[in-house]
């Protein structure tokens, strides 16, 4: 046992009260009171043992009847049986006992577990006795506790009035404090207890004698507190309710100081001490870093980290209506050595970042007309736009564009202003603007040269997943793509005949829908048309798919829910009173968005058909949505030139960001950091926040 | 299938038990299959008498529960609720709890495991450090330096 140990299993504890105070010696009864009223409380507790089966609080004291536990001494309860050695021992001890609830050692029995406080209390009283009987009885016991002399054992252990060393210290407050004192090292004291009960009982009445008053007061508070403590559940009037309610947790009176306590962390070994914390909110397991080495060493483990980070950002959602789209949820690769503590920290400070609505915006030059278009994922934006090209640009520093597909574009030098500070006035500007510069064009990858079928008209739509992108056209056609291999058109679907203004697809169907009112299912394997959907009476501005169900919206101002295997219409729903531009599918297939003309994102239930919310807060047409379920964001492009966040569950406008660009917003995406905006001023805006957070590549995928 | 079999605890103690409850730990229903039931008792070395009974007592009352098929750590993570008659299975003293908790560990019983690990979780969460060293009794071995170090690192990352 080092000196430290030595120190607070000893005297940490005894000392504002014994060993520091001088006090006079002087012959007393044990004050009535304590032991009297903790006798009660001990009587009822053994009666309750032998009734109350179910009661824990007792079922636990009679479940270590005079067995040998591996670790520490016997608990021993035959003293209850023994009433008046009881009586007198509690007298002697309860004094002291009382002395220490004043002491600045509290421990807090907070709120959250009143019946464990309560349950602590009835062991104070029933070891208090136990400690005498010990000495008297269970030599064999005693020792082998002693014998085991690891840390959590001594400091838990409060020394005994009963022996001789308690005494030393009572009489002689200036001995040193970490000197060694007899009984209180790994030695065992070796002196029959009966002899020193009446000493222990003078000096208790002495000590008592003193600080009567004290004790007496304290004797009221310990009553009242257990009262409190049995009561706390069904609280039977204010005056309790009151003295639990304003007391802060560290200065509850040590009630407990007896029972016994463990350090999980030496008790438990590191794998169970690892799920134990793996159970925590981020908050408390910072916390408990501090606790000390030991716990700073377990709860900084990766292992416990992954599963905390993991519960606050889960994986993506296993539903099989989920769309195959690329979107990256931020939760970074699951790779053996990853610091799952920082990935949390920087995913802290970019959930901040979207709740202060703090972006940067990077704005991709290039196109020479509206951006009609854009999918983007970890490692790439693709645009589309009226200049009949489709770029692919880099999603990382320093943006540049890798690929231009379509006829060959003459070089632009961005001019204007790249946003619009008179809009911003009312909302979030950017806190950072970053304009890339063009790389020209010759030095662009192209596919052109090679003379291969593309758009021959406005790109108005396209998406993409890891094996093909889809475009839509105001040629009439939609061009399927192999973007493994150098983005080669593999087949151009033909059928409408009007502009194709929305495409979406899975692993089955391509889905695409016209200007000429229908909305064509095609096989994505072979190209074939497979149905038609007939029955919008106006242009079907957008569509979406999950599963065997369609959704789409037409400038009718009606949102149609399509079966796609039958082709037939299943469910309307209503715009209030003009066109729709745009749809939302959510991934679990349950919740419909749609935005328009009406300045007004409506959210339907799409099993009921019920209006659920309306999300206001544009100034014109809504143009484009997008709903990331994981992060509960509604995001918003609006011919307002503004790009609007909601919260997807309370429906309130969280961030506004009016004039990033100067035209009218027609796209927008966003994914765990970013939302990439396209506008008619020919330009796309990545709104990064994440943008100069350190690290925040760890939350890649 | 409730033939009883009886299980001596670290003390020397025997209890008898129906097997389909004594099976919910894995450690017997393997051996109770690699041996036969010899009608023996088995030996339950790291365990006793008093933990043991709580234990059986824990799996009596779960004894009907379907065994989760999924052995997968993170869904058995996922929450982090204890239901009722658990939380008042664990409300014991800390030795009690900790010990259980470590029979749960030797005996293979996953859901007792998770209750007693959620049980400490639960005595953890919301506290601060020095109320953590209290429930515990833990002494804080960190120079003031290293605390305020700590607590640093885990400042916001910005601003």
């Amino acid at each position: 046992m080092s000196p430290r140990d030595h120190t607070v299993g000893v005297t940490g504890r005894q000392r504002p009260s014994v060993s520091l105070r001088p006090r006079t010696k002087s012959v007393a009864q044990p004050v009535v009171l304590p032991h009297q009223y903790t006798f009660d409380q001990l009587r009822k507790a053994s009666l309750a043992e032998a009734s109350d089966d179910d009661s824990s609080a007792f079922e636990e004291m009679e479940s270590f009847p005079d067995v040998v536990p591996r670790r520490r001494a016997a608990k021993s309860f035959s003293h209850l049986r023994h009433p008046m050695d009881g009586l007198v021992a509690l007298g002697r001890r309860l004094s002291v006992t009382l002395r220490h609830k004043s002491s600045k050692h509290n421990l807090s029995s907070s709120g959250d577990d009143s019946s464990e406080a309560e349950d602590h209390y009835y062991r104070v009283t029933a070891q208090s006795t136990h400690k005498r009987n010990t000495l008297s009885g269970s030599w064999a016991s005693r020792s082998r506790a002693w014998s085991h002399g690891v840390n959590s054992s001594s400091i838990n252990r409060r020394p005994s009035l009963n022996d001789i060393s308690a005494l030393h210290g009572l009489f002689v407050p200036t001995a040193p404090i970490s000197g060694p004192i007899p009984g209180h090292g790994t030695e065992p004291p070796v002196l029959p207890n009966d002899r020193f009960a009446g000493a222990a009982a003078r000096a208790a009445a002495a000590a008592q004698n003193e600080l009567m008053e004290l004790a007496r007061r304290e004797v009221v508070r310990v009553e009242h507190d257990l009262l409190n403590k049995s009561e706390s559940r069904v609280p039977r009037d204010s005056e309790s309710g009151i003295g639990i309610d304003l007391r802060d947790p560290s200065e509850l009176p040590a009630t407990d100081l007896n029972i016994h306590r463990f350090d999980p962390v030496s008790y438990l070994p590191a794998e169970i001490m690892t799920q134990v914390l793996s159970y925590l909110d981020p908050a408390s397991l910072m916390e408990a870093e501090s606790v000390s080495s030991a716990w700073h060493r377990q709860a900084c483990s990766p292992h416990v980290w992954r599963h905390v980070f993991r519960r606050c950002y889960p994986r993506r959602p296993l539903s099989s209506t989920a769309s195959k789209k690329k979107q990256s949820y931020g939760v970074g690769k699951a790779t053996p050595n990853q610091d799952w503590k920082r990935m949390y920290m920087v995913r802290r400070a970019l959930e901040q970042r979207w709740k202060d609505g703090k972006a940067a915006a990077i704005y991709l030059h290039g196109h020479q007309d509206s951006v009609y278009c854009a999918q983007f994922d970890e490692d790439k934006i693709i645009t589309g736009s009226r200049d009949r090209t489709i770029r692919v640009w880099d999603a990382h520093y320093p943006w540049s564009c890798r690929k231009i597909i379509g006829p060959a574009p003459n070089d632009v030098t961005p001019a204007g202003p790249v946003n619009n500070p008179a809009q911003q006035a009312t909302g979030k500007s950017p806190f950072a603007t970053i304009c890339p510069p063009s790389v020209p064009v010759g030095d662009i990858a192209s596919s052109i040269d090679e003379a291969v079928d593309c758009h021959s008209a406005s790109i108005l739509c396209l998406k993409f997943d890891e094996e093909i992108m889809v475009t839509g056209s105001s040629d009439y056609s939609c061009i399927v793509w192999d973007i493994k291999n150098n983005y080669r058109p593999i087949r151009r679907l033909q059928g409408h005949r009007a502009g194709v203004l929305d495409v979406c697809f899975d692993d089955r169907y391509i889905v695409s829908c016209s200007k000429d009112m229908t909305v064509c299912v095609w096989d994505r394997h072979t190209g074939a048309l497979l149905k038609q959907l007939i029955g919008h009476r106006g242009p079907v501005n957008a569509v979406q798919l999950r599963g065997d169900f369609v959704v789409s919206v037409s400038g009718d101002g009606l949102a149609k829910l399509w079966n796609v295997v039958d082709g037939h219409c299943v469910k309307e729903f209503l715009s209030k009173d003009r066109g729709l531009a745009c749809v939302e599918f959510s991934d679990d297939g349950r919740t419909i968005l749609t935005g328009g003309n009406d300045r007004t994102i409506y959210q339907f239930d799409a099993n009921t058909g019920e209006l659920v919310k309306e999300l206001r807060g544009h100034s014109d047409l809504i143009r484009s949505l997008h709903l990331d379920s994981m992060n509960k964001r509604i995001v918003s492009g609006s011919y307002d030139m503004s790009v609007k966040v909601f919260d997807a569950e309370s429906g309130e406008l969280s961030i506004d960001m009016p004039g990033w660009t100067t035209s009218w917003m027609l796209n927008v995406q966003s994914d765990y950091r970013r939302i990439v905006a396209t506008s008619q001023d020919a330009r796309a805006v990545i709104m990064d926040f994440g943008y100069g957070l350190d690290d925040i590549e760890l939350l890649e995928e | 299938m409730s033939s009883q079999i009886t299980l001596t605890s670290s003390d020397g103690v025997d209890i008898s038990v129906d097997r389909t409850v004594a099976e919910r730990s894995i450690l017997i229903k393997n051996m109770l299959e690699d041996l036969g039931d010899s009608g023996e008792p088995i030996p339950i070395p790291n365990v006793n008498e008093a933990v043991l009974k709580k234990v059986i007592e824990w799996c009596e009352h779960h004894k009907n529960d379907p065994v989760t098929a999924t052995d997968d750590d993170d869904n058995r993570r996922k929450t982090t609720d204890i239901d009722e008659w658990d939380q008042k299975f664990m409300q014991v003293d800390q030795e009690m709890l900790f010990e259980i908790i470590l029979a749960a560990n030797y005996l293979d019983i996953k859901a007792l495991l998770d209750v007693g690990c959620k049980t400490v979780a639960n005595m953890i969460k919301g506290k601060s450090p020095e109320e953590i060293r209290k429930t515990f009794n833990i002494q804080n071995d960190f120079t003031p330096e290293e605390e305020d170090q700590i607590r640093r690192e885990n400042e916001w990352a910005e601003e």
